[in-house]
């Protein structure tokens, strides 16, 4: 019969404070599920914002900025100036900045006869890579008839709510690319009807984004204009968020759309939140262990005669800290898949709420929160061991 | 294996009882099937040389080899090894789990590194008039049985040298003299050495080396 555990388990006064055993269990338990669940719910919100959020791509936030009208500044030109495009070019927080050029000719939109539907419009363009939405067709060169559109989704959501009243149709995503719109684009030097086509929506930016080709050529050709007279500009930035930005576009008194970046700041704050659980779930585990040190350190020394005289006999110091640190090993294994469980069902929980429902989670726990099961696992094994070595080879 | 003492000599001893001694500062070897009676009056240090060999204390200059291994070098896991089937030992203090039966007591040690069955515990007992008392708590002993519950402890590994310090101070004539055969016996088996350490020569030891501290 191998020797186990359980031969000298009746020499190993386990002591009879029963309730700091069972508190340290239940602060390691409490401080366990805190840390995962924070980590999942840090995750989740990351992703559930960042499906939500078309203005973020590629970990990058694009932001529209204008200049603060105000009765002093009202009706004279606040376009932005080359000067003022490349100082915004030269913050470190702003990446890329890209001008929304408007039209500078006049443009009339009608949607022929089956939507007897006729308006002003206005037309701008922005470099392409600015655009969340970028079709293939999504090109002008002269002397095509027909001009592609980048029609916002915000509009079309606008024209949605509006349509009924007014007897007109209300449309769809997919049938608004089949709407034809007569463009009559007209200028002191020329005038000339060109076919609109919308080609794709487009969730970052509330415009009617015609190709960069089109508008440079029709400004010319129209008014002769070929200055860039930019209104709004557009910013890309590693977090609109970044008080530094912030204050910077504040100090140029630019204004910044709040709701834009709403989403950033409301993932920043609840991130926030997550974080500091996950650092008080931390600091719960830390306050457990130690109290389990304690209890092991007492267990040990309430024991040390008998563990001395079963050294003096020649029971093997390690094999002794081996088989004391390994009885407590089901308690952390149990403790560990119980926090696992239990943020798995937190998890599912937040699955059902109504605003996550759409998104794209997935059922089970992030891969982070398996590592840091694995790694408190081994690290409370590894404080385990050495504590009791420590200890045994002090009695000694 | 065999044990040598080179001019171990204790930190604490007094000059004149250095230069009396027949073993400190001596260099003395015993081999494995030998047997060595150490015999010196009480405080002369008996059991500090005993705890040096079995390597409890290391306040002592010289060096005590087991082959060729200083002993002072081995680590803490090696020393368990060679307790667990090397060296065996009868402390003078006897050493037991009081909290434990008597049976446990003995079974403790032997399930370390099997010699003999567990049966054999019982049949020892028996032999030293123990046998009612294997499933009382050892502290409820009398100081002569707890000695009898060391000596079978120590014969249930396998050893090349078994150190006995006092072992028989709180037995009569004949629990000595059936102590003294089973032990006898036992080394026997295991052509191993035996270092016996009392105040006085015994009878059994008429034949052997005696060496006076």
């Amino acid at each position: 019969m191998p020797l186990t555990y359980k031969n000298i388990e009746p020499l190993i006064v386990s002591g009879k404070n029963n309730f700091s055993k069972w508190l340290g269990y239940f602060g390691l338990g409490i401080g366990v599920l805190l840390l995962f669940v924070s980590m999942q719910m840090f995750v989740n919100i990351g992703q559930l914002l960042r499906e939500n959020n078309p203005r973020k791509s590629g970990g990058y936030d694009f932001i529209s900025i204008s200049k603060t009208i105000t009765n002093e500044n009202m009706g004279k030109d606040n376009s932005f100036t080359d000067a003022d495009l490349m100082k915004l070019k030269e913050q470190p927080t702003i990446s890329e900045v890209a001008p929304l050029i408007s039209n500078k000719f006049r443009v009339r939109g009608t949607a022929g006869d089956i939507i007897p539907f006729s308006t002003d419009l206005f037309l701008e363009s922005i470099d392409n890579n600015f655009i969340d939405t970028v079709p293939p067709t999504f090109t002008w060169q002269p002397g095509q008839t027909v001009v592609p559109i980048i029609f916002s989704s915000d509009f079309l959501e606008m024209y949605n709510v509006f349509a009924p009243a007014q007897g007109l149709p209300q449309l769809s995503a997919k049938t608004i690319s089949s709407v034809n719109i007569i463009l009559e684009c007209s200028g002191p030097y020329g005038a000339q009807n060109f076919k609109g086509n919308i080609v794709a929506l487009s969730d970052r930016i509330n415009s009617l984004l015609v190709p960069k080709s089109f508008m440079n050529w029709s400004n010319l050709h129209f008014m002769e204009d070929t200055a860039v007279h930019a209104s709004r500009v557009y910013i890309k930035t590693k977090d609109a968020n970044d008080p530094k930005l912030i204050s910077y576009l504040d100090q140029e008194n630019y204004h910044l759309n709040k709701d834009k970046v709403k989403f950033s700041r409301i993932k920043s704050i609840l991130q926030n939140i997550v974080s500091a659980l996950g650092v008080f779930g931390i600091l719960v585990i830390v306050l457990a262990l130690m109290l389990f040190s304690f209890y092991l350190q007492l267990m040990i020394a309430k024991s040390k005669d008998n563990l001395r005289l079963l050294l003096t006999l020649g029971y093997s110091p390690k094999w002794l800290a081996k088989s004391v640190a390994k009885t407590w090993l089901p308690v952390y294994l149990t403790i560990i898949i119980a926090a696992l469980i239990l943020t798995e069902i937190f998890h599912l929980l937040f699955m059902q709420l109504s605003f996550v429902k759409s998104a794209n989670l997935s059922y089970f726990p992030d891969w982070s929160v398996w590592i840091t099961a694995v790694f408190l696992f081994a690290l409370t094994i590894f404080i385990n061991l050495n504590l009791v070595r420590k200890e045994l080879i002090k009695i000694i | 294996m065999q044990i040598q003492l080179r001019e171990v000599i204790p930190d604490y001893i007094e000059k004149e009882k250095r230069i009396a001694s027949q073993i400190w500062a001596q260099n003395i070897s015993i081999k494995k099937g030998e047997h060595l009676h150490i015999v010196a009056p009480s405080g002369s240090g008996k059991t500090s040389l005993i705890h040096f060999i079995y390597g409890l204390r290391k306040d002592y200059s010289g060096s005590i080899l087991y082959d060729d291994t200083n002993i002072k070098n081995v680590s803490i896991e090696r020393f368990s090894e060679f307790r667990q089937n090397k060296i065996s030992i009868i402390f003078q203090d006897l050493r037991l789990f009081e909290e434990r039966t008597v049976k446990e007591n003995i079974e403790i040690k032997r399930i370390l590194d099997p010699y003999h069955q567990p049966g054999k515990i019982t049949e020892m007992a028996e032999r030293l008039g123990i046998k009612n008392k294997l499933s009382q708590l050892a502290k409820t002993c009398s100081y002569g049985e707890q000695q009898r519950i060391a000596i079978i402890r120590a014969l249930m590994q396998p050893f090349d040298f078994l150190l006995l310090d006092e072992p028989y101070s709180h037995l009569d004539e004949t629990n000595r003299k059936k102590s003294m055969e089973l032990i006898y016996e036992e080394c026997a088996k295991r052509s191993a050495a035996m270092i016996f350490a009392d105040l006085k020569p015994l009878d059994f030891f008429k034949d052997e080396k005696i060496i006076y501290l």
